[in-house]
């Protein structure tokens, strides 16, 4: 197999508050091959978004990253100064965000918006910027793109919106977007046209995704493999059939059995709730950070829990995990 | 636990909240030379919900839910058509008898708490209003309502700030629950929660709701929440009630178009289902 496009070990970030040294993603590895499509799942506070924007370097500034490696097709994003960045973001690197509102400039057209990115990163004429465009909105579902062309983000509906986001971000064809909660703010039926469009997008361009959000439904519909995060932590990893078939977690299971679902949750029963709440990351975190709310709880998680493989892509950060491979073995 | 209402876990036939034609509209303003427009917000919504049902609300933003919702705790009024709370009109000039009978509970318990007050104050906050009991009574009363929605007894000192957005919520319910209404109206309740907290909730609105007997409006964008707790659905679209049911009838023979598009584009966690293609299934949905 070939090297993963993104391979990052041992993330961290951590951001001074004014009560101590929040440790916002505490040594994270994960991959991306090519052409995947990887969902970074969690709740809120759990690390996810952090990680985002450290891959990009688009973090708060008094945020620290520190990592072993982030290697971006063979490069290390951490050796690259600003300017490589700069070079490697948009082009290579695009990022969809949730609220695409927040992240167009409402004084500029988005035709103006649309060929910017291409004309800072390639020697492209406007004609050729402008013709790109047209034909990437109307891959995006946009209808009457050229008319659009002129229009302001303000007269755009959100699903709009998010289209022409969707098609922002591919402009310079890259390897990889991040796409950070695309459509949390959307309607159910909208958001199931916006996904069907990245899947679809995806695999035409061959573009490797790393999709975060906090929605199982949308992970289990949408994603090749499925990273699970819980206070800063990658916590198990597996492709997606796995996962849900075989969630070994007791974090992971918590949370697909939280859930009411058709056909398997008896309606008006008592839901499996996860008792307590998420613990704070400012400080150390010592042993395994869900020992708290965890009905499976011994003294070895006391001590930080080991990464076990359970086969070449099922990995689990739990002393159980561990038990259950000795025994098997 | 002390209960000192009647408990009716199922539905009775006494209608607790009905809704007779009830219509909003707001008057648009499009520039100097141009005619006013109008918009529907609400159009001729007539439902009835038993004492002890659950009725939920789904439609997608826009649809008019939260207006009705404004419109039923008094909070805007119709432009035609009027609301009937166990039979009687309600008055929209006596706002506090009608909140001794309705009470709201909304998505975002971020802003819906004030700052400046503790725990205890803001669910105490009704009884002053209302001049109920002693203020001894009322101590009393809040105490008891703090503990019925599980909120530790260190917790009833503190400023919304210091809690997590399910306390907080937990907070907003015993706000709710305080002058022991008859009717919740739950807009979105668990929408900006985590799941696993989320759980919590849902779990106790189904608790209270046996110990009360209470009356729900559940308005939801998610099915899979919906489906779990109601007993009756109605599906809002432009405005209108486009389909009326029960559970089963709305989620297992789904009549109305709309109405089956809703229930296509709802992505149960089940992975191989791929995503639904709602574009070449229904064409009248594009965004």
């Amino acid at each position: 197999m070939n090297a993963p496009l993104l391979d990052v070990k041992n993330l961290r970030v951590d951001l001074p508050t004014e009560r101590g040294l929040l440790h916002a993603v505490r040594g994270i590895d994960f991959h991306v091959n090519r052409g995947e499509m990887l969902c970074l799942v969690g709740e809120s506070g759990c690390g996810k978004s952090m990680t985002s924007l450290a891959l990009m370097g688009l973090l708060p500034r008094r945020a620290v990253r520190t990592a072993d490696h982030i290697r971006f097709d063979g490069v290390d994003l951490q050796t690259l100064p600003e300017k490589g960045m700069t070079a490697l973001r948009g082009a290579r690197m695009a990022m969809i965000f949730q609220e695409p509102m927040t992240s167009l400039n409402p004084s500029y057209t988005l035709g103006d918006q649309l060929c910017e990115a291409l004309r800072a990163h390639r020697k492209v004429t406007a004609a050729e910027a402008r013709d790109r465009a047209v034909h990437l909105l109307e891959r995006a579902g946009v209808p009457q793109a050229a008319d659009r062309m002129r229009q302001y983000p303000h007269q755009l509906s959100g699903g709009l919106r998010q289209r022409v986001m969707i098609a922002m971000a591919l402009m310079c064809g890259p390897d990889l977007i991040i796409a950070d909660e695309p459509t949390t703010a959307l309607d159910v039926t909208i958001q199931a046209q916006i996904l069907r469009l990245i899947r679809e997008l995806q695999k035409e361009f061959g573009t490797a995704v790393v999709f975060i959000t906090h929605d199982l439904g949308v992970v289990a519909r949408i994603a090749d493999r499925v990273a699970v995060m819980y206070a800063g932590e990658v916590i198990e990893t597996a492709p997606v059939g796995e996962l849900f078939a075989r969630p070994t977690h007791p974090y992971t299971r918590g949370l697909l059995n939280c859930i009411p679902v058709r056909g398997k949750t008896l309606p008006g029963s008592h839901l499996q709730a996860i008792p307590g709440v998420v613990p704070s990351l400012v400080g150390e975190v010592r042993g395994c950070a869900f020992a708290n709310r965890c009905s499976f709880v011994q003294p070895a998680c006391a001590e930080t829990p080991p990464y076990v493989a359970l086969n070449d892509r099922h990995a689990v950060r739990c002393v159980h995990a561990q038990t259950e491979m000795a025994e098997a073995a | 636990m002390n209960v000192d209402v009647d408990p009716t876990p199922t539905p009775s036939d006494v209608i607790a909240l009905e809704l007779c034609a009830l219509t909003r509209v707001y008057q648009l303003k499009r520039g100097l030379f141009r005619t006013p427009g109008q918009i529907k917000a609400v159009d001729d919504v007539s439902l009835r919900i038993r004492k002890g049902e659950t009725l939920g609300l789904v439609g997608e933003s826009g649809c008019g839910k939260s207006t009705l919702a404004k419109m039923l705790l008094g909070l805007l009024a119709p432009t035609s058509g009027n609301v009937l709370i166990n039979g009687r009109e309600i008055d929209p000039t006596r706002r506090e008898a009608l909140a001794r009978s309705v009470q709201p509970i909304f998505q975002d318990p971020y802003s819906s708490l004030n700052p400046r007050r503790t725990v205890a104050d803001i669910v105490g906050v009704p009884l002053r209003l209302h001049q109920v009991g002693t203020h001894a009574e009322q101590a009393k009363r809040v105490k008891e309502m703090l503990d019925l929605v599980g909120m530790p007894e260190r917790t009833h000192r503190q400023y919304p700030n210091q809690l997590s957005g399910g306390q907080r919520q937990r907070v907003a319910i015993a706000r709710a629950l305080v002058l022991r209404p008859e009717i919740l109206i739950c807009d979105e309740p668990t929408s900006a929660l985590d799941v696993s907290v989320q759980a919590q909730i849902l779990n106790l609105l189904l608790d209270l709701k046996a110990e009360f007997g209470l009356t729900y409006l559940f308005i939801s964008h998610d099915l899979g929440v919906v489906e779990h707790l109601v007993d009756r659905v109605a599906v809002m679209h432009r405005g209108q009630v486009v389909e009326l049911g029960t559970r089963e009838q709305i989620f297992a023979r789904p009549e109305h178009a709309y109405t089956r598009m809703l229930l296509a584009s709802a992505l149960t966690p089940e992975p191989g289902l791929g995503i639904p293609d709602i574009e070449r299934a229904l064409p009248l949905a594009v965004a």
